[in-house]
């Protein structure tokens, strides 16, 4: 049993960095931000952090830091120009940020190692590690998601008049979701960079992309479960149908395009409100007559 | 202490949408801007709420030049609105619509709202409540857990009000309040409306009904072609022969 169990700690691995990715992806959505930056603003923590450990000697703790306030300047950078767009415009420009990063990993060769990739990290970081990072990551987004951080991003998302009407600062708002999203895609870009030995220069573009925003529409843009749910499903698809594993790009686009058209809310934020309608409406059958003198006033 | 408008013009280009209009909305009082379709009213309200630039003139709230403010701006110097088109928050529900009413009484740091600080749980806890107390007074408590998408058209309004309440304002500007209502639903918030004046709140009603703004309000502004062409009390501005003209035709009918 904890033989088969072992077996799978890579794959458990795997799912707490790539969730971490989703997480930075889920929050700059539920501002109402189209940003896809979080690819290349991992990539900016990873070499950061691969950087500092390697050729500048930082202990790797430090380094995670400083990681994260890396993803989260140039995330800060990164967001004066998108405030001026919206929507598909926001993501064309973020494809183009992910771009300049992968072209900098190559070309920026005596700071990045080029083509060959930064080699010979230290392998800092494991499942405890990565399990306590996950834990600190969903209770971040939990308590985000129930202050007036969160009620303002909803708002945001939805209507930006009746944000801005209420009071609600659309530009200072969507800055700060997409601070946090940096710093949480630096992060774990550097754990990434600590779990792996090496980074290859073209590890976080365009697959790593659809992955990463496949997990959140899979699973659900609007709940806190959906990365989750999202992340679980497509990583563990491939491993359990072996056959299938040297298709995994095919599956995610035929799973994508069923839950697009079934399910558009994605598969936890769907049952979570199925559930949530089931509920209410057994509550309402019960003080039916206390709901209807509310309706009727 | 009112809300003023003072010479305030705009231009489209050649087209002027408002001619240097000007209201004062006192407060304790209702106050209705009426003028047939493409008036300019809404030219007026988007420029009072700060979604349109204002070209000339200014516009002020107790006292504070909001001209050339942001919309955000403009709720902080308490200044509330409701739409035309009712605008919901359909993800949310009803009681969730409300809290985020409360934003510009939330006063804990980012940091404290990022971590969940004790300070952050307890200002949620505070406008949870108050969010309940005002549902309680619209009779809406029952739904507070519906999504507020699914409400029927006059709940919708309903939330829309309270939602405005709960920023507190010292003026409200009410679009349109009561389109696709019936009597009965709006009759019940003609009396909101007056026990909200009655409290000190200015109101400036925007209405296409000139039976409901008759009866609610003291003093009316008319409004055609981008200027005003009548203001005082309803029953003298309704005689008006140019007032006439420019709802039933004049000259041309």
């Amino acid at each position: 049993m904890t033989n088969i169990l072992l077996g799978y700690q890579p794959l458990f691995d795997l799912f707490l960095l790539h969730l971490g990715m989703a997480y930075s992806q889920w929050l700059v959505l539920r501002a109402g931000v189209f940003s896809l930056a979080t690819a290349g603003l991992a990539a900016v923590g990873a070499y950061t952090g691969g950087i500092l450990v390697v050729s500048l000697g930082f202990p790797a703790p430090v380094a995670l830091l400083l990681a994260g306030l890396a993803g989260g300047i140039v995330a800060l950078g990164l967001s004066i120009p998108l405030a001026r767009l919206r929507g598909v415009y926001q993501a064309i420009a973020t494809v183009a940020f992910i771009q300049i990063v992968l072209s900098l990993n190559i070309y920026a060769s005596g700071l990045t190692g080029g083509p060959q990739g930064l080699n010979g990290i230290p392998k800092t970081v494991g499942t405890v590690t990565l399990l306590i990072a996950g834990i600190l990551t969903v209770y971040l987004m939990y308590t985000i998601t129930n202050s007036r951080l969160g009620r303002a991003f909803d708002a945001i998302r939805q209507n930006e008049a009746v944000a801005a009407s209420l009071g609600v600062s659309i530009v200072r708002h969507q800055t700060l979701a997409f601070i946090i999203s940096g710093a949480l895609a630096g992060v774990y870009g550097a754990l990434e960079a600590f779990h792996s030995y090496a980074l290859a220069p073209s590890q976080f573009g365009f697959t790593f992309l659809i992955s990463i925003l496949a997990y959140v529409v899979l699973g659900g843009r609007n709940t806190i479960i959906g990365p989750i749910v999202g992340t679980a499903i497509l990583l563990l698809l491939p491993e359990i149908a072996r056959p299938l594993a040297e298709a995994r790009m095919l599956v995610y686009g035929l799973l994508l395009i069923l839950v697009i058209n079934y399910l558009p809310h994605g598969i936890a934020d769907t049952l979570i409100e199925r559930a949530r309608a089931r509920r209410l409406s057994a509550r309402l059958a019960k003080s039916d007559s206390v709901a209807t003198t509310a309706t009727r006033n | 202490m009112s809300l003023t408008l003072q010479n305030v013009s705009k231009r489209f280009g050649g087209v002027v949408a408002s001619d240097s209009v000007n209201i004062t909305v006192p407060k304790g009082k209702i106050t209705g801007l009426i003028g047939p379709n493409g008036a300019g009213k809404t030219t007026i309200v988007n420029m009072i709420t700060g979604m349109l630039a204002v070209s000339d003139g200014q516009i002020s709230v107790g006292g504070r030049d909001i001209t050339h403010a942001s919309a955000d701006e403009i709720c902080r110097a308490r200044l509330a609105r409701t739409f035309q088109n009712i605008r919901i928050l359909p993800d949310n529900s009803v009681l969730e619509n409300i809290l985020i009413g409360f934003h510009r009484h939330e006063k804990c740091s980012t940091l404290a709202a990022i971590l969940g600080l004790p300070s952050a749980r307890r200002e949620s806890e505070k406008i949870v409540k108050m969010a309940e107390e005002l549902l309680q007074r619209f009779g809406m408590s029952a739904l507070a857990d519906f999504p507020a998408g699914g409400l029927s058209y006059g709940h919708q309004r309903k939330l829309e009000m309270m939602r405005a309440l709960a920023s507190e304002p010292e003026f409200m500007l009410l679009d349109e309040p009561i389109a696709g209502m019936n009597d009965v639903e709006s009759d019940s918030l003609a009396e909101l409306f007056q026990e909200l004046a009655s409290t000190g709140m200015g109101i400036l009603l925007i209405e296409h009904n000139i039976r409901f703004v008759s009866k609610l309000c003291e003093y009316i502004y008319v409004l055609d072609g981008g200027r005003l062409i009548a203001e005082g009390a309803p029953t003298v501005v309704l005689r008006d022969p140019e007032v006439m003209a420019a709802y039933i035709g004049g000259e041309h009918a």
